[in-house]
């Protein structure tokens, strides 16, 4: 099955890794991943703070690019991208006049009801299937992970239809069940990492952080899984800083969701590019003997 | 301490209600001060007291000054727990997001400049090329910083700020993470188009 894929900037740059196992985990299950054509920013989270036009506009290109290519549904890994793009969609739908004013300009015109889904839709149709169960090569056996969702992915600005609970969201842990992890039930699971906030307001950002990791040792969890490669990025490159400013002494691997994906289908860490975290994470998928 | 109470501006209040309900979109007279929205916000206590509930009632009060220049506003992380929550469907981030917009029209000084430069740079990048260059969006982010930090002559503030990033650059640069090769969309005239054409509505 092909599906529209939108990347955006982050998984062309820093987080590649995130697009480098998604492409491999989907084409296992028979999911082709087809990157949209010149696709552009979805402003994120900061072109609403800036300005309102853009918020709408950046994401509409992107949806009349996907439209125009005939697809039915475009895949958003990103969280930051898919909830701007799925707000974006909403406030379209419900400003015809606006909407006029964006497609003018546009070269591919947005018609209207192509689906936006978020990785874990995506996946947990394969769950459903069995397409998924029938890719893994083995149970990652001894991981003892907490499922952290953050923010983006569960809440947002606009009524939308969103297929998960918004306060305790369960598809992760559906799809660990399938590689057969049991994930640890914890308190912030959907609490936020202060995204941004690493880099422009440091205080808040680290004590953020080191509340979401105090809970998960508390758990006595092994590793963090996320699908936000904000979370992802946070809780790895800052970990060490907001330990150390909080006297936490347990690191903790925080792992995409697709990377235990690839590892349960027997996918290598190199492959996987698991190498690439800040804070160590192959040791423990080899103490486990799952690589 | 405590906070201290509003003052309440007949004159101003009809006007500020208004501007903050119109271009946030929320509708603001719902509120009825339950506080839900207060527990759940995971920066209130970095805010001196001033929770979403609060910021509603200093616009309600017609209070320009405080709600134009709180903590809140600029610490808010638009996590929209608050509105998920509010039993009247009031979203505080859009609040917050309206405010920063209202209070650089107003020429205020950010109460965190970091905050302001970094959103209006990574807007800047991603319409200028039609994508976010992680690189050269930093770059112009820092050289903001750089510049605000002279004016305000806290040079130790620059060399903290330089010597962090490099660290995390380094950093990323050893885990192959970081990418120099630079991307762009094509189409991002049409969105400079539309973007111009909305400063000619407003004037
Ligand atoms: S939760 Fe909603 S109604 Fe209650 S105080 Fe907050 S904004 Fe007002
Ligand atoms: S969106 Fe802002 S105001 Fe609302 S809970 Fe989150 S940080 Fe607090």
């Amino acid at each position: 099955m092909d599906i529209a894929y939108y990347p955006g900037c982050s998984l062309h740059a820093s987080s590649l890794l995130y697009d480098v196992q998604s492409r491999r985990i989907f084409n296992e299950i028979g999911i082709y991943l087809k990157e949209i054509e010149d696709w552009n920013c979805c402003g994120a989270i900061s072109a609403g703070k800036v300005d309102d036009l853009l918020a709408v506009a950046m994401p509409a290109r992107n949806l009349g690019i996907a439209e125009s290519a005939g697809f039915s549904e475009m895949m958003i890994p990103c969280s930051a991208c898919y909830s701007r793009t799925l707000v974006a969609q909403k406030a379209l739908d419900e400003a015809p006049a606006l909407k006029e004013n964006i497609n003018a300009e546009l070269s591919k015109k947005i018609r209207g009801k192509i689906k936006v889904s978020s990785i874990l839709e995506v996946l947990l149709t394969a769950v459903v299937s069995g397409d998924l169960a029938e890719k893994i090569t083995k149970k990652l056996k001894g991981l003892k992970p907490v499922c952290y969702y953050g923010c983006l992915l569960t809440r947002f600005p606009q009524t939308v239809s969103v297929p998960d609970d918004v306060e305790n969201p369960q598809g992760m842990e559906k799809i660990l069940k399938v590689l057969g992890v049991n994930a640890i039930d914890w308190s912030y699971k959907t609490d936020c990492c202060g995204a941004s906030a690493a880099i422009n307001d440091e205080e808040t950002g680290l004590k953020l952080m080191a509340s979401i990791m105090g809970d998960a040792v508390a758990r006595e969890a092994n590793c963090f899984v996320t699908t936000c490669h904000m979370c992802q990025m946070n809780m790895d490159a800052y970990q060490e800083r907001f330990c150390k400013k909080y006297d936490i002494p347990q690191r903790l691997p925080v792992y995409f969701i697709t990377e235990l994906i690839g590892v349960a289908m027997g996918l290598s860490p190199g492959e996987l590019q698991i190498d690439r975290h800040f804070v160590e994470s192959t040791r423990l998928l080899k103490e486990l003997n799952l690589v | 301490m405590t906070a201290s109470a509003l003052e309440f501006k007949p004159e101003s209040a009809n006007s500020l209600m208004k501007e903050v309900m119109e271009r946030s979109g929320q509708n603001l007279t719902a509120c009825y001060q339950c506080r839900r929205c207060a527990a759940g916000c995971p920066v209130g206590e970095e805010t001196g007291f001033v929770t979403p509930d609060l910021l509603i009632r200093m616009v309600a009060f017609g209070d320009r000054e405080q709600a134009l220049n709180n903590q809140l506003v600029w610490k808010c992380v638009s996590c929209y727990t608050c509105g998920t929550r509010c039993p009247n469907d009031i979203q505080t981030a859009r609040i917050t997001e309206t405010i920063k917009k209202m209070s650089k029209e107003a020429h205020l000084e950010a109460l965190n400049h970091k905050v302001a430069h970094f959103h209006k740079s990574f807007t800047d990048a991603g319409l200028g090329r039609g994508r976010v260059n992680e690189m050269a969006f930093m770059t112009f982010y820092e050289i903001k910083n750089t510049i605000t930090e002279i004016k305000k002559l806290n040079f130790n503030n620059i060399y903290k700020e330089l010597k962090q990033q490099s660290k995390l650059g380094l950093s990323l640069h050893k885990l192959k993470r970081m990418h120099f090769g630079f991307q762009s969309a094509k189409g991002r005239k049409e969105l400079k188009r539309l973007y111009k054409m909305q400063d000619k509505i407003r004037g």
